[in-house]
């Protein structure tokens, strides 16, 4: 069965100035799925979720929602099914938490009933009547989800929705979100720069860097990437990268003076240390290394890019 | 209307109502203290002067109240970083008209006010017959529309700059045009000499008598392409403040 796309985008570009900050995005979010978009701080991810927005003008390529390319005309008919909190929760401070609610729940035409049922969900009920200004952050970005939840969109946009809160607030939040495709049959896009965050959440993963998709896929096939080695360290690191060779190995030296090759059957683990022992060099150690969803994160969004 | 009825809904709280409110309370107690003590002469003209005295006192008060409302208006929305939200459930467009209405029913309705407190005082100070109808609605829509003009060049800054001291320096200096375009000619084509285009009626002064004679004024060609400019200024600001908004990217 063909999968279905809630957002698509081809070659979405935005450019300001001289300056590229998103470049031929191809954006694919399965319907169902809760898709983790990460990056480094500055890698276009809030430009890229506005322009799906329409909060910014790409400078080229075309959005699909729904199925429906997107123009000027039906922008606002499509947004009407999804919720989006970006960077910051929006709200009227000198207004209660209700009174908030309210004012979306009559732009977006849903029942009234929705505010009980999301300020419930955000567990805000009690929070109610209280002033917006008066809300800690953690309850501000709360009642930011709850304005996205009203209505029970088919889409829901997060960007960094756990910015400024604390780690039991962050777990609550990564908890709530994990449950909105199970229990509402929400789509959920959540951009973020931590990957253990995305990593706890997401079934599906886009990386940016720099402007550029440089990874898309479910996340089960990120971690596939995540490759195991054995780890070897001698007195004589040549002489041992020699003796592999010979033996057929690819083996690979290491700035640690370790010599790596690939994962090899435990056999041939033990004819290898034997004949490493015949050639009276001393082997110190042998070690199983895997290469964590980390270091391939930090491989296709360059080490230089502050996280 | 469902979005102009939210804009009301939003402004709870924000005593926008006092500031307006003020602004009448300002005017009132000029006119009790300026008024206070009618001769015969006056009493016979009072309904007539009012004509007069209203738009030169708006020429100086109302650019900066203009300024407050506008600001009062936009920056529930900058401080809440709302628009982001907004514009992905209304058009930019549909948003900024809406916000111009609202503004614009509460300078209307506050207009309203000022005409009935100072018909009231009037009658109160013993003014001779009464306020002529005809004249009367003709400066309200003058007075409403020169005044609706400033409120939307405000309401063009103050939607689209964040910081809402530049606005409000614009209103104020608003204000000091207007005191300074009363010396110069009766009329102006820039948007501050509205009220000054829309003073239905004129007044001479005797010096040695100190007697003050109030007539309705007859519009020169140049006079009436004045007031013809109010209605221009209106459209240029609304127009431009809704594209630059909708352009301005959140």
């Amino acid at each position: 069965m063909k999968t279905q796309f809630l957002i698509q985008t081809k070659n979405l570009t935005k450019q300001y100035g001289k300056i590229r900050c998103v470049n031929s995005i191809d954006l694919q979010v399965p319907q169902g799925s809760i898709y983790g978009f990460l990056g480094p701080n500055g890698a276009g991810k809030s430009t890229t979720l506005k322009m799906i927005l329409g909060l910014a003008k790409p400078t080229a390529g075309s959005i699909t929602l729904f199925g429906t390319p997107v123009n000027a005309q039906n922008r606002i008919r499509l947004l009407a099914e999804t919720g989006s909190l970006i960077e910051s929760p929006s709200y009227y401070g000198h207004l209660t938490g209700e009174e908030n609610l309210h004012i979306l729940q009559t732009l977006k035409g849903c029942p009234e009933k929705d505010i009980d049922q999301v300020l419930q969900i955000v567990r805000l009920d009690t929070a109610r009547k209280k002033k917006v200004n008066h809300y800690s952050l953690g309850m501000k970005q709360r009642l930011g989800l709850a304005s996205a939840l009203l209505g029970f969109p088919r889409l829901l946009i997060l960007d960094e929705p756990t910015n400024g809160l604390d780690p039991s607030g962050i777990s609550e939040m990564r908890e709530l979100i994990c449950t909105l495709p199970s229990r509402y049959g929400i789509t959920v896009v959540v951009s973020s720069h931590l990957l253990s965050e995305i990593d706890q959440m997401a079934d599906h993963v886009g990386i940016i860097r720099k402007g550029a998709l440089v990874f898309q896929d479910t996340l089960k096939s990120l971690h596939t990437h995540a490759k195991q080695q054995i780890a070897l360290r001698t007195d004589r690191p040549q002489e041992t990268l020699s003796l592999l060779h010979r033996g057929g190995l690819e083996a690979a030296p290491q700035e640690d003076g370790y010599v790596m090759l690939p994962v090899i059957e435990d056999d041939r683990i033990a004819d290898l240390c034997r004949q490493i022992c015949e050639q009276g060099i001393a082997l110190y150690r042998i070690e199983k290394r895997e290469k964590s969803l980390e270091d391939i994160f930090l491989s296709l969004t360059g080490k230089e890019t502050s996280l | 209307m469902k979005t102009l009825g939210l804009e009301f809904y939003k402004i709870k709280r924000r005593k926008v109502g006092l500031t307006m409110a003020a602004f009448l309370a300002a005017q009132f107690l000029w006119g009790l203290w300026a008024l206070r003590s009618p001769t015969a002469g006056e009493q016979a003209q009072g309904f007539l002067s009012l004509l007069y005295a209203l738009p030169v006192l708006d020429a100086v008060m109302v650019p900066p109240v203009m300024a407050i409302l506008a600001s009062r208006l936009s920056d529930i929305e900058h401080k809440g970083c709302t628009f982001k939200q907004l514009e992905t459930l209304r058009s930019p467009g549909s948003l900024y008209h809406s916000k111009a209405v609202c503004g614009l029913i509460i300078t209307a309705v506050m207009f309203a006010l000022q005409f009935a407190l100072f018909i009231l005082l009037g009658y109160a100070l013993g003014y001779q017959g009464h306020p002529d109808p005809a004249h009367y609605l003709l400066s309200y829509v003058l007075k409403l529309a020169s005044n609706s003009s400033l409120f939307l060049m405000q309401l063009a800054l103050s939607m689209f700059f964040a910081n809402q001291m530049i606005p409000l320096v614009a209103g104020l200096c608003g204000s000091l045009i207007g005191l300074l375009l009363m010396f110069v000619k009766f009329y102006s084509f820039l948007p501050w000499g509205g009220n000054l285009n829309s003073t239905l009626v004129m007044m001479d002064w005797d010096s040695t008598t100190r007697i003050s004679t109030y007539y309705y004024r007859e519009y020169s060609p140049v006079e009436l392409a004045a007031v013809a400019m109010i209605f221009v200024w209106i459209v240029i600001f609304y127009t431009a403040g809704r594209i630059l908004f909708s352009r301005k990217e959140n």
